[in-house]
This record gives structure tokens, C-alpha cells and sequence, in this order.
């Protein structure tokens, strides 16, 4: 049996686990192709405007699987922890998908919820097995390789690489080397957003390399341990409201907070609910601070030079705060905004 | 005190804390009121965020010192309002308290638990007395309405029956007694029951589903209701925005319990899982009322994320009946508006006589 897995949206977080566990059931299984813009376009084409950038993208995958796969891999992630919802986008992802790719094969779509015990959350697993294995034994190793395989999926990750570094390293598909940050970088800059967003190279118009290319040494939210994830948001906000802001909010928190980072960079997408009020309450973090922030919103619009621009001028920007004769910029800057977000110039390049 | 608005609704809530010394500030929803929340608000929020953060600038500007908010777990944004609100505010320079109710503080004794609380810790008797006053009125509020709701297209003179009601709500306001409430009551559905009317004409039936603050909030809708009252056409809302039903005793504030099991029942097949707001009420409604309505409005604010799921689905059920779905932000223009539901009314009925002509 064949499973194909959309490379979209959560598989930047779970790829290994999600293939580990069917390729110990012995199901074989198949990742889409990297995002291409006839991909964006098609699914762009079946769901409306208003929809998030990585939901298009990922509907696009979808039906670049629909041929050649007997089912697709989409699960519903309502919360992975006590009392901490994901966006309803993922709840409802597998249901979306099914009205707007009618030519779909059968979707496997395990529903994971923790906040209905333990019980229900084994079930969904062994519910997802049944299709290939009758043995809940069989089932059962497959998880718990999974789960060992997440581990050190997430422990290399702590090291240093990107997501994508990290699975092409376990699963070699090209001879590629990653290139890892640059050997004498002139900043460090904390670039924040969804895994999703960042990393899928054609939707970020590869970010991630451009800026190592500046001479920027790069800091992504994996490379943090998720308990100081968690205490920075913790720090800012009491309690975590959404399931997937760890990566956005906390890293943006720690990264702010820490002496030996430039600035932040955030990368949101247009039409992200979550987004739109945390990166509120983080750009007002940056504000008390004085620290450089710039949120890039990304849709299927944005062209790569005016990334390159805004990207440049913040670089030059954080360049000449770090000049040690030149003038304190967060204070004489923040006074000149004076608008609605106190240091809009300063802090809001749009 | 401030609230945030809720059409007529929320006026109600005077009634449980008038008695004990609070005052509450109920400004209308204008464009002012917008143009103030969209100013402060992050620029994606959605549109009742900026809708209720420019009622709370406006409340604490005409001298409230406290503001109430209901918050909640919840995969929609709705239940994280509060807290990005309080640190707008405090950052505009606005000194208050901050109310927070949490929908997890359940049932009938939770939230006498969370007036007692508000209200300066009031005795018992007075909570518990206040409270049932509160929620007569708002059953009487809600029978009136559906009353209106029917007599609007077919009343010969426009515009009678929601003068009444204009009416019927300020009385409503001001009863203090059960008596009081009860001959208001009486008297109003009389007036209304001689409202010279059309018996003849049938009017279209158009359900209007969404996200609860826009199709509750007058403004935000354009008064879509009455608007499609002058245009001859029967506007039902949900069940679900009919607050008295949340009272019943047994369900008691649990979610509306039955109506919304029943909707997700209608909504399974396409949407399995509840998504927060109002999504899975409005593929469920949509789904139930195929038969029986001869067209549904949907509204949902722009980027709403629960009714972008909805309005996904909505067009590939099985059971069909025209959706017309209309986002609703602050660049919204009623002309634009009622042009769009002008050519879905006039759709409907060209589609109710080709049904019948066959």
C-alpha cells in the first residue's frame, strides 16, 4: 500500500515519525514533490481567497498525490497538549480536503486529542493501523520506533539544522549537501514563523539560504529546547493559547531577550488567525525592548525582489544600530514614529 | 461598566448588576466605533475584535472604569480576545479593571458564581432574583424578535413591525417585575398581531448563518434582517443566536447541548470535527435547512478561520440550496452589500418559480 504524505504544513514537524510508523507497518510511503508554483496555483484554484497561504499550498499537494498514492496521510490535530488547541484549520484540515479534492484517494485521518485521555489518543493510533495490520502488537512497535525516531529527529534539530537538513539527513533523497550557517557571519538574526512557512523553499522564496548568503547567521526556532520555548511565552503571555506558537511566540520572546541576537525577523502568512494577534503582542515585546523587529507576510503575490528589499534594508538598518560611534537608534527612531505603534519606522519597514 | 456589544442583546445584562450600584455603558456600534478599533487593532484581527476593542475605547472614553469580556478555550480566536485587548488598552494609557469570564466556568451555578462576583459580591436572593428577571427578558426578547421576523415581509407599510420593536425593547428595558414584564409583553404582541398584513403573499425563506457577532451586531450586517424584510423576503437566524435557548433549564448555558448535536449530525459527513465559532453550525444549518429555506445567507468576518472552513465545504454538500456567502471587514459597503443580496433574492425567486413551473 501506498501513503502519501503531503509536504506541506505539519510534515515539517513530523515527517520522520509519520514515516517511520507506516514504514513499519509495512506500507510504503511517498512525500509530494517540494512546492512548485503549478502546485500554489492548483490548489489556489479549488479553495477560496480568503484561505491561508500554507492551506493553498497544501491542497496543492494533496492533488499532486491524488494519482499514483491508495490513500493520503492527513491527520486532525486538534491538541497535542493539556488545554492547548491547534489553529481549526488543522482540525479541520482532512474535512476540507475531502470536499475540495473530490479525486482524492481514501484519507487517513486519525483524530489527535489529548485532551480526551489517553485512552482515546491509543485508539486514533491503533485506528490508523488497522487499515494495514490486524496485529495491535505490530502496531504498537511501529509507534514506539516512531516516537524514538521524533526524538532524534528533534535532538538534531537542537543541534543547528533546519528541518529539512535534519530529514534529508535521515532520509537521504539527494546528494545535496546542506550548507549550514555561514563561516563568518556579520549578524545574527532570530527568524520566527511556522516551520511551514520558513522552510518550503518556493513559498519563502528561499529564505533561509538568502539570508545565510548576506552573511547572516541564522537562528530558527528548532534550534531552541522546547522547555525554553515554552518558559519565554510563558514569560509573556501566562499561557499558551495555540498549539503551534511555541515556535512563533516563545522563540520571538527568546530570541528578543537575548543579548547576542541582532534582530527578528518574522515570517507570517496573510490570513494566519493565530498570527494575527500574537505577533501583536510580540511586536509590543519588541517596542518595550528596543529591539529590531520586522514581520514579513507572505501570499501567493509576494515576489522575491521586494523580500530582498525589505530584507536588506533591515539588514542595513540593524548594521548601523550596531555601529558603536553612530547614534542610539531605538530611542531617536522610536520617537520619530510616533504613531499607533510607537516606533513604526523603526520597527515596521512595510 | 463596559461590554462589548451584542445587538440588542447584551442590554439585558444591565438588568443582573443595575441594582447594585453599577452602571453600565452601552454605546451603539457606528462607524466611529470601528474606525476606533481598526485603528489600535493588529491589521489581520478579525472583525469582532476591532468591533469590540472600538466599543471598549469608547465605553472607557464616556467613563467606564471596568470592562467585561467572556473568554474561553477554544480553537477560534474569540477566546484569546480578551488578553490582547487588555494589553492595547493599557498601552493607549486607559486605566480599568478587567472582567473576565471564562466559559469553562459552566452551568447555572458557575455563572450566578461569576454575577455574584461582578456585582460586588451581592447577596444571594438578589443575584439569583435579578438573574431570573434577566432571563425573562431575554425569552420575551427573543419571542418578540421571531414575531418580527415573520411579520416584516408581509406588513403593508414597511417598517411598522420594527418600530414596535424599537419600542417593545426600551419597555422591555425598563420593566422591573415580572408583572410589569408580562403586560409589556402582552400589550406589544397585540399591537403587533394588527399590523395590517398581506395574507395572500408567501414570502422566500432565506436562513442567515455565521459567526455569531456579525449576525447579531446590526451594523456590521448592514441590517441585513430588515433589509431583506423591505425586500419581501422571511430572514431566520439559527436557533443557536437565540439566547433563551441557552437558558433552559437542563442545558443551562451547556452549549446550546441538543441543537448542536442535532447540527452535528447534519454536518458529519462533510465536517466530522468541531472546529470553534460557528463553523460546524453553519455546514450543519446549511445541510438541515436544505429542504426548507429557499436560500442561506452566510456571513463571516474576513479571515474568520472557523467559517473559512465552512464556506469551503458549504459548496460541495450533497444537499443544495444557493449559499451566498459575504465577508464582512471594515471596508465593507452596504450599496455593495445589498446590490449582492438584491441579485441572490432576485435568483431565489426565479429559481422558486422554475421549480414550480416544473
Amino acid at each position: 500500500m501506498r501513503v502519501g504524505i503531503p509536504r506541506a504544513l505539519l510534515y515539517y514537524q513530523y515527517y520522520p515519525m509519520w514515516r517511520t510508523f507506516f514504514e513499519g507497518l509495512g506500507a510504503e510511503v511517498f512525500v509530494s514533490s517540494p512546492t512548485t508554483k503549478l502546485m500554489l496555483a492548483s490548489g489556489c484554484s479549488r479553495l477560496i481567497a480568503e484561505t491561508c497561504l500554507p492551506v493553498k499550498v497544501f491542497c496543492g499537494h494533496v492533488l499532486s498525490l491524488a494519482n499514483g498514492c491508495d490513500c493520503v496521510f492527513i491527520p486532525s490535530i486538534h491538541s497535542v497538549e493539556q488545554k492547548v488547541y491547534s489553529c481549526p484549520k488543522f482540525i479541520g484540515l482532512p474535512d476540507m480536503m475531502r470536499a475540495t479534492v473530490p479525486e482524492c484517494p481514501p484519507i487517513l485521518d486519525p483524530d489527535v486529542d489529548v485532551n480526551t485521555g489517553k485512552r482515546d489518543f491509543y485508539q486514533a493510533i491503533y485506528k490508523l493501523g488497522r487499515p494495514f495490520t490486524r496485529s495491535p502488537l505490530k502496531v504498537r512497535k511501529a509507534a514506539e520506533t516512531a516516537w524514538q525516531v521524533h526524538q532524534t529527529f528533534q535532538r538534531r534539530m537542537l543541534s543547528g539544522l533546519t528541518p529539512p537538513e535534519a530529514i534529508e539527513g535521515m532520509f537521504p533523497q539527494s546528494v545535496e549537501e546542506p550548507e549550514g550557517n555561514g563561516s563568518h557571519p556579520i549578524f545574527t538574526i532570530g527568524l520566527i514563523g511556522h516551520p511551514y512557512l520558513l522552510y518550503d523553499e518556493y513559498v519563502s522564496h528561499r529564505l533561509v539560504p538568502q539570508l545565510r548568503e548576506m552573511g547572516v547567521k541564522v537562528l530558527s526556532p528548532e534550534m531552541v529546547e522546547r522547555a525554553r520555548l515554552r518558559a519565554s511565552i510563558c514569560e509573556l503571555v501566562e499561557r499558551p493559547y495555540w498549539a503551534c506558537e511555541d515556535e512563533v511566540i516563545g522563540a520571538g520572546a527568546y530570541y528578543l531577550g537575548r543579548g547576542e541576537v541582532d534582530g527578528v525577523v518574522s515570517v507570517v502568512a496573510f490570513g494566519c488567525g493565530p498570527d494575527s494577534l500574537m505577533i501583536e503582542v510580540l511586536q509590543r515585546y519588541a517596542k518595550r525592548l528596543g529591539k529590531p523587529f520586522m514581520q514579513l507576510t507572505l501570499d501567493e503575490h509576494t515576489a522575491e525582489t521586494g523580500l530582498m528589499t525589505r530584507l536588506e534594508a533591515f539588514l542595513d538598518m540593524v548594521r548601523r544600530g550596531k555601529r558603536p560611534q553612530g547614534i542610539s537608534p531605538p530611542a531617536s527612531w522610536s520617537q520619530r514614529g510616533g504613531s499607533k505603534r510607537g516606533s513604526a519606522s523603526w520597527v515596521y519597514l512595510a | 461598566m463596559g461590554i462589548p456589544s451584542l445587538g440588542d442583546r447584551f442590554a439585558v445584562f444591565e438588568t443582573m448588576v443595575k441594582e447594585h450600584n453599577i452602571s453600565l455603558v452601552t454605546p451603539p456600534v457606528t462607524k466611529h466605533t470601528l474606525s476606533l478599533g481598526a485603528r489600535y487593532s493588529p491589521e489581520f484581527a478579525c472583525l469582532p475584535f476591532k468591533g469590540i476593542l472600538g466599543t471598549f475605547i469608547e465605553c472607557l472614553e464616556q467613563g467606564a472604569d471596568t470592562l467585561f469580556m467572556v473568554t474561553s478555550f477554544n480553537a477560534c480566536r474569540m477566546g484569546y480576545y480578551a488578553k490582547v485587548q487588555e494589553q492595547i488598552l493599557r498601552d493607549l494609557g486607559y486605566r480599568f479593571k478587567f472582567l473576565r469570564f471564562h466559559s469553562s466556568e459552566k452551568g447555572l451555578i458557575g455563572v450566578l458564581r461569576a454575577i455574584k462576583r461582578f456585582s460586588n459580591n451581592a447577596s444571594w436572593p438578589t443575584v439569583v432574583s435579578l438573574f431570573r428577571l434577566a432571563v425573562a427578558k431575554l425569552r420575551a426578547l427573543d419571542e418578540l424578535e421571531r414575531e418580527v421576523q415573520k411579520i416584516r415581509p408581509v406588513e403593508l407599510e414597511k417598517g411598522t413591525a420594527d418600530r414596535l420593536y424599537r419600542e417593545a425593547i426600551g419597555a422591555i428595558d425598563r420593566a422591573t417585575s415580572f408583572a410589569s414584564l408580562r403586560q409589556a409583553m402582552r400589550g406589544y404582541f397585540e399591537r403587533l398581531e394588527q399590523i395590517p398584513k398581506d395574507a395572500e403573499y408567501a414570502p422566500l425563506k432565506v436562513g442567515i448563518v455565521g459567526e455569531l457577532y456579525v449576525v447579531m451586531e446590526p451594523f456590521f450586517n448592514m441590517n441585513l434582517e430588515i433589509e431583506l424584510g423591505k425586500m419581501g423576503v422571511e430572514a431566520r437566524r439559527t436557533r443557536s443566536t437565540f439566547f433563551s435557548e441557552y437558558t433552559k433549564w437542563g442545558t443551562f448555558l451547556n452549549a446550546l447541548n441538543d441543537e448542536k448535536k442535532e447540527l452535528q449530525k447534519f454536518a458529519h459527513p462533510y465536517l466530522k470535527r468541531d472546529v470553534g465559532g460557528h463553523g460546524l453550525e453553519s455546514v450543519g444549518e446549511k445541510v438541515r435547512r436544505a429542504g426548507d429555506y429557499d436560500g442561506i445567507i452566510h456571513l463571516a468576518p474576513f479571515t474568520c478561520m472557523p467559517e473559512v472552513i465552512a464556506q469551503n465545504i458549504m459548496p460541495f454538500t450533497k444537499e443544495g440550496i444557493p449559499v451566498l456567502t459575504i465577508a464582512c471587514d471594515e471596508q465593507l459597503g452596504r450599496a455593495g452589500m445589498l446590490t449582492r443580496v438584491e441579485a441572490f433574492v432576485d435568483l431565489l425567486e426565479r429559481r422558486r418559480i422554475g421549480n414550480i413551473l416544473r
